[in-house]
């Protein structure tokens, strides 16, 4: 966690920064398309995509993403698992959780993983952005 | 900031969710089978879980809803191991159904239908399993992670009291908090949370407030920049206190064993029809490499070397091509037999009859085209083996079988077909009755019936009108019958034969090409026959009077473009009797042929369609002129005519 903190002040300092990178993690193509526009409204570069837990680490490794939006509830590995995992790869990984109203002890269990903040679903472009800019130091 | 328009994501909304409420019900029919298997019960959840976030995206709140009360009543089931019983099968099934129609609805921009009473059923199912309505367990403590105890050597580090509040708008406010406890537990140790660490986590805050001590070896710079971090939660005050208590023991969470997830496959989506472009393009990039070849026949045979072997080259990457698309469009049968357990279920409840499915080999690949067109056959087939083949209980157990039937899919791979068997363990098919409707249906002689072997008389039943059915059911037996799948079976090129044996059950053989010769045809009518010209062959259509057709010798010519092209009658090429008529104008099909472009006279034009081409065995296969056969969408058998050939 420190280490976190101390990547969120370097970034703070340059500002002419390219625009960030995610990668979005959701079981469902639908999801991710919208997660994926409201990046891209945002300002920031969708690298990859994956469509659960174990494809989400293989990407991660692959991509190191400046931010992975992660779904809860997926197939193969779910979200809190592949967030660990991700973690225990890159302890420095900024993992932004997605999840229904409804499932605040998930959420919980996630932030114990490790996840740095979380999203409601639907998503709101405004939130959304809010959130990930916060978590990136940009706001 | 921009606002994103949902309405774009409808197609796919309504294509996903419907996915999922399909393997749903697959999950579903399993657990009744299984009882409540954590893997199975877990999926449908996850299915519903996904339903109830795309529609709430969509803003479709009805289905949101409905399909939240169902993920409800799963997460129940799940989380008291109970087994799920027929009648919660029967209403999450109803509610699935229900969900599949809300869906169909919104692709239509429809409304949804009341859903008053099955959110009321559901929530009686769900009070009736969890009375006390408990919350979930909540997450095991936070385990602190502590600051680098080197960092310690001078002396306790500093102390900050903080006091944070959580935004009023806030839909977590709970979570929102319990965020920004665990960030600063990141930086130290954390000491008298107020409210206590359940009440925030539940969200009980005074007007979002809650505070804590935090000591840590950062800066305090550093703890508000971490703060900072997080969304809708506020710093209200950070002051510096004194230390005066020693740090709590360090803790670390054992960790739980790691789930080895298995390696999924990666894959793409795809629209069918793309699918269906990309082999017509490399089909027609094998006929053009085709007609390459044959224009280098005319470069002077020293210069050809080259040529010849680029030519060769090329073909042999456009065959390689071809045979990739192909691969692309194989589809597991499992797409068609997926929906079969459901099916089943349903015929047999409602027919009383007690039936087990079992299917194998549903991972054999076939083309798509054949999948798509076999799916209605094979969930008939399945319907007659319930409903006219499996006895009810009571009549089974008279004739010494065990009450409950045998239904079972085969799916196996010989060399370059696929089998597909559709087998039962019911009554039989009676012969002497099939021979008999026939007769009394006028379709065959009493004669003619006797002649047929036992195997031909069992055929019958796919004659259309024959059926020995002797109730009509809303399940089978009611037009659409055996006919219309023999048909599609033919018309992807395969083959059907029954074999049955009276009150052992009945078994139906299916033989499936791997793949289909799939062409265009131009559809032309000659008198009362039909036949078909490939359109690859075409070169233009052009309606002229027969009286201004120009004359040569003993030809007629048609002026096409600058030229003037030998006209041929197709009625007179094939024998066959055409429309009378003098100095009428009837179309001209203009093809190329050995010698050149010629015009085919016809009496009609029928339109375009897409078949599937069959080759002809023996010995029709001899007769010259004829590529091969194929059966119309209207079941019509028609020739495909090799005009080259024809013409010699």
């Amino acid at each position: 966690m420190p280490n976190n903190v101390a990547l969120c002040a370097e970034r703070e300092y340059s500002p002419h920064a390219m625009a960030k990178r995610v990668l979005v993690v959701d079981d469902a193509i639908f999801m991710r398309d919208i997660i994926k526009d409201i990046f891209a409204s945002g300002g920031f570069e969708v690298v990859g995509e994956a469509s659960n837990g174990v494809e989400a680490v293989e990407r991660y490794k692959e991509l190191k993403p400046d931010l992975t939006t992660m779904d809860l509830v997926m197939p193969f590995k779910n979200g809190i698992e592949a967030t660990r995992e991700i973690l225990r790869v890159d302890s420095k990984a900024v993992v932004v959780m997605c999840s229904a109203l409804g499932q605040e002890a998930l959420v919980m269990e996630a932030i114990e993983a490790g996840a740095m903040d979380f999203i409601v679903k639907p998503p709101r472009a405004e939130d959304v952005l809010a959130v990930v800019k916060k978590v990136l130091g940009e706001a | 900031m921009a606002s994103i328009d949902i309405s774009r994501y409808l197609t796919l909304y309504v294509s996903e969710a419907q996915e999922h409420l399909e393997s749903l019900s697959d999950n579903l029919v399993k657990l009744e089978q299984a009882g409540s298997t954590g893997e199975v019960i877990d999926e449908a959840f996850r299915h519903a879980h996904s339903v109830k976030g795309m529609a709430a995206s969509m803003g479709f709140e009805l289905t949101a809803k409905l399909a939240h009360r169902m993920e409800d009543l799963l997460d129940a089931y799940r989380a008291l191991k109970e087994k799920v019983d027929r009648a919660s099968v029967d209403l999450l099934l109803s509610t699935t159904d229900a969900l599949l129609g809300h869906v169909r609805a919104s692709a239509e921009g429809k409304d949804v239908g009341d859903v008053s009473a099955l959110m009321g059923a559901l929530e009686r199912k769900l009070y009736l399993l969890k009375p006390d309505t408990s919350p979930r367990p909540s997450a095991p403590p936070p385990a602190s992670v502590a600051a680098p105890s080197a960092a310690r050597g001078l002396g306790l580090p500093p102390r900050y009291q903080i006091k944070l509040k959580v935004a009023a708008g806030s839909a977590t406010p709970g979570v929102r908090a319990f965020l920004a406890h665990k960030r600063l537990s990141g930086l130290g140790n954390v000491f008298d949370l107020r409210p206590p660490l359940d009440d925030l986590k539940a969200g009980r805050l005074a007007d979002g407030n809650f505070s804590l001590e935090l000591e840590s070896t950062f800066h305090e710079t550093e703890v508000r920049a971490a703060l900072k971090t997080i969304a809708d939660v506020e710093l209200v005050s950070l002051k510096v206190i004194e230390p005066d208590a020693p740090p709590a023991p360090k803790t670390v969470e054992p960790e739980g064993p790691r789930v080895v997830g298995q390696e999924p496959a990666r894959t793409v989506r795809v629209r069918t029809e793309l699918l269906d472009q990309l082999l017509d393009g490399a089909g027609e990039l094998l006929l053009a490499t085709a007609r390459v070849r044959e224009v280098g026949k005319s470069v002077p045979e020293g210069a050809r070397g080259v040529l010849d072997s680029e030519v060769d080259r090329l073909n042999a990457l456009v065959k390689d091509l071809h045979a990739k698309v192909m691969k692309a469009r194989m589809t597991p049968i499992s797409v068609m037999t997926d929906r079969l357990p459901r099916a089943a279920r349903d015929i047999a409840r409602r027919r009383e009859r007690d039936v087990e499915l079992t299917i194998t080999g549903a991972e054999v690949e076939l083309d798509r085209a054949i999948v798509d067109e076999l799916n209605d056959p094979l969930l008939h087939l399945l319907r007659n083996a319930i409903d006219h083949g499996i006895e009810p209980p009571v009549e089974r157990e008279k004739q010494g079988k065990p009450p409950r039937g045998r239904v079972q899919v085969n799916v196996r791979r010989e060399k370059d077909r696929v089998l597909l068997e559709v087998e039962d363990d019911g009554r039989g098919m009676d012969g002497d009755k099939l021979r008999a409707a026939a007769v009394a249906r006028g379709l065959l002689t009493p004669e003619a019936a006797q002649g047929l072997s036992a195997r031909e008389a069992l055929m019958l039943a796919c004659m259309p009108g024959v059926s020995t059915a002797t109730d009509v059911t809303d399940i089978s037996g009611r037009g659409v019958g055996m006919d219309a799948v023999k048909r599609a079976i033919e018309s992807v090129g395969g083959t059907l034969e029954i074999e049955s044996q009276k009150g052992k059950g009945t078994r139906f053989r299916l033989q499936l090409p791997l793949t289909v010769a799939v062409v265009q045809l131009l559809l032309v009518a000659v008198g009362d026959e039909t036949f078909g010209l490939p359109v690859a062959k075409v070169s233009g259509v052009v309606e002229f009077p027969e009286a201004q057709l120009a004359h040569s010798q003993n030809a007629s010519l048609l002026p096409f473009g600058n030229a003037l092209l030998p006209v041929y009658s197709l009625a007179a090429l094939l024998t066959v009797p055409g429309d009378d008529g003098v100095e009428q104008t009837r179309p001209y099909v203009v093809v190329e042929a050995e010698s050149g472009k010629v015009a085919l006279g016809v009496d009609r034009l029928q339109g375009q369609e897409e078949v599937v081409l069959k080759a002809l065995s023996r010995p029709l296969d001899l007769v010259p002129g004829l590529a091969g056969v194929t059966i119309l969408g209207n079941g019509r058998p028609i020739f495909i005519l090799d005009v080259p050939r024809l013409l010699v």
